[in-house]
């Protein structure tokens, strides 16, 4: 038992959760302007085609309309600017975190869910758990043991839920299936194209994704010393490259969730800007916290 | 070192372990709509390497006569969506009406004199694709 506590509540520093909610709250302008425009393009769309998902009708939110979606936005893209400077880390937390889930019931409630986000979706839950914090913060805490933990836990299980998911929907012949095929044919790219005249080539393909995909917790054991959090960081970047090529599809909230993995505390970019392009002026780098390292 | 009290712990435990239920009974026993702990199906069910491949798309018809095929940006409903709710549009194609109300809005007011939903079957032979397809139309509406 107290294994699995302490696992749970590995003390980790204060500063990689400063790092993590920059990075997280800036990546939501981005998402809503750059990434998946479409959520904000069902502004447009008839209340008529809005299908709510179960939360929004357990908790009568409000249909979609056009002024309402823009007002989530706007509210939205604020909480998240300023949340992201670090200050009233709580409250802005906690408002960024419902704002955002409302914008995916207004994502996911015409007809199609996606799964890039359950992660992130849990890093935006677990952020105001965790207060005022300073970057490169070594400290460790165990509040932010279990915060980085439970990301670290919802991306694995993005991974190995869906292999169950493979067998529950597709069956467990889902590997001598048609599928890569199928995804090829509708979103190939000049990458994948050629691969449709080797059928078997993807039959092997989709093997190795049943088999990667149960193999993914083996992430949290391998992810234990610094060299091991590189691997399975890179290894899982490899992936959505490659899917990236040959399909144009990118998990990006999940490759931010994925972050929570790195030791981002050590990494003080504004800095070593700082550092690099005023040379000789010692008093605006804080004394205590000078940069060490790449 | 900030450490955590007990009831601090039992209580992070403790959600943690409800949402891996709910997570994990979705998996189990969810659908879509149960977002964001519905199962994880990115392209989990299985097709056929016999069967044909089907592509839906969304065409529109110009007042002048033109069929144009139009893409998710141009209505803000995407093809995932529009097959999503392809039941509702087949039993209800005057529900396309809201799709060229869509379009017009996204486009200064240029109208659409018909919305079609075709689908496209692609030809597979041993698992591979042959290159040909026949189209079918699944919906259709046009402004009277």
């Amino acid at each position: 038992m107290s294994r699995f506590t302490g696992w749970w509540f590995t003390p980790m520093p204060l500063g990689r959760i400063a790092a993590l909610r920059t990075i997280a709250y800036l990546f939501i302008p981005l998402d809503i302007f750059v990434f998946t425009p479409w959520i904000r393009q069902h502004a447009d769309i008839s209340t008529r085609l809005y299908d709510p998902l179960l939360v929004a009708r357990v908790l009568h939110l409000p249909e979609p309309t056009h002024a309402f979606v823009l007002t989530v936005q706007w509210l939205l893209v604020a909480a998240a600017l300023a949340g992201a400077t670090g200050r009233a880390p709580r409250l802005l937390g906690t408002a960024i975190f419902l704002l955002y889930g409302e914008w995916m019931v207004i994502a996911m409630s015409y007809g199609k869910v996606d799964h890039d986000r359950y992660a992130y979706l849990v890093l935006l839950a677990v952020l105001p758990t965790i207060g005022a914090v300073r970057y490169g913060q070594r400290e460790p805490s165990e509040a932010v043991g279990w915060a980085l933990r439970c990301v670290q836990l919802a991306v694995v299980l993005t991974y190995f839920l869906a292999s169950w998911a493979k067998f529950r929907f597709g069956g467990f012949n889902w590997p001598t299936g048609a599928i890569f095929e199928w995804a090829i044919i509708r979103r190939g790219t000049f990458l994948s194209n050629w691969l449709l005249h080797y059928p078997h080539l993807l039959e092997i393909g989709q093997f190795g994704m049943i088999v990667a995909e149960l193999a993914s917790p083996l992430i949290l054991l391998v992810a234990r010393s610094d060299r091991g959090r590189y691997l399975a960081v890179a290894t899982m970047l490899l992936f959505h490259l490659v899917t990236f090529g040959a399909l144009t599809i990118i998990f990006l909230p999940h490759l931010v969730a994925i972050l929570s993995f790195l030791p981002l505390e050590r990494h003080r970019p504004v800095l070593w800007v700082r550092a690099r392009f005023t040379p000789r002026s010692p008093a605006l780098a804080e004394p205590t916290e000078q940069y060490s390292g790449s | 070192m900030p450490t955590l009290s007990n009831a601090g712990k039992v209580s992070r435990l403790g959600i943690a372990a409800a949402v891996l239920v709910i997570t994990l009974l979705g998996t189990i026993h969810g659908q879509d709509d149960w977002f964001p702990f519905g199962p994880f199906r990115m392209y989990a069910s299985r097709d056929s390497p016999k069967a044909a491949v089907k592509s839906t798309l969304m065409q529109g018809i110009t007042p002048a006569g033109k069929r144009i095929t139009i893409n998710g940006t141009e209505t803000g409903l995407r093809r995932a969506e529009v097959e999503g709710q392809l039941g509702r549009f087949e039993r209800n194609p005057a529900l396309l009406a809201t799709v060229a109300d869509a379009y017009q809005r996204r486009h200064n007011g240029a109208t659409l004199a018909a919305v079609e939903i075709v689908v496209r079957n692609y030809g597979l032979r041993g698992g591979a694709a042959t290159g040909h397809y026949t189209q079918k139309l699944l919906a259709r509406w046009s402004r009277s």
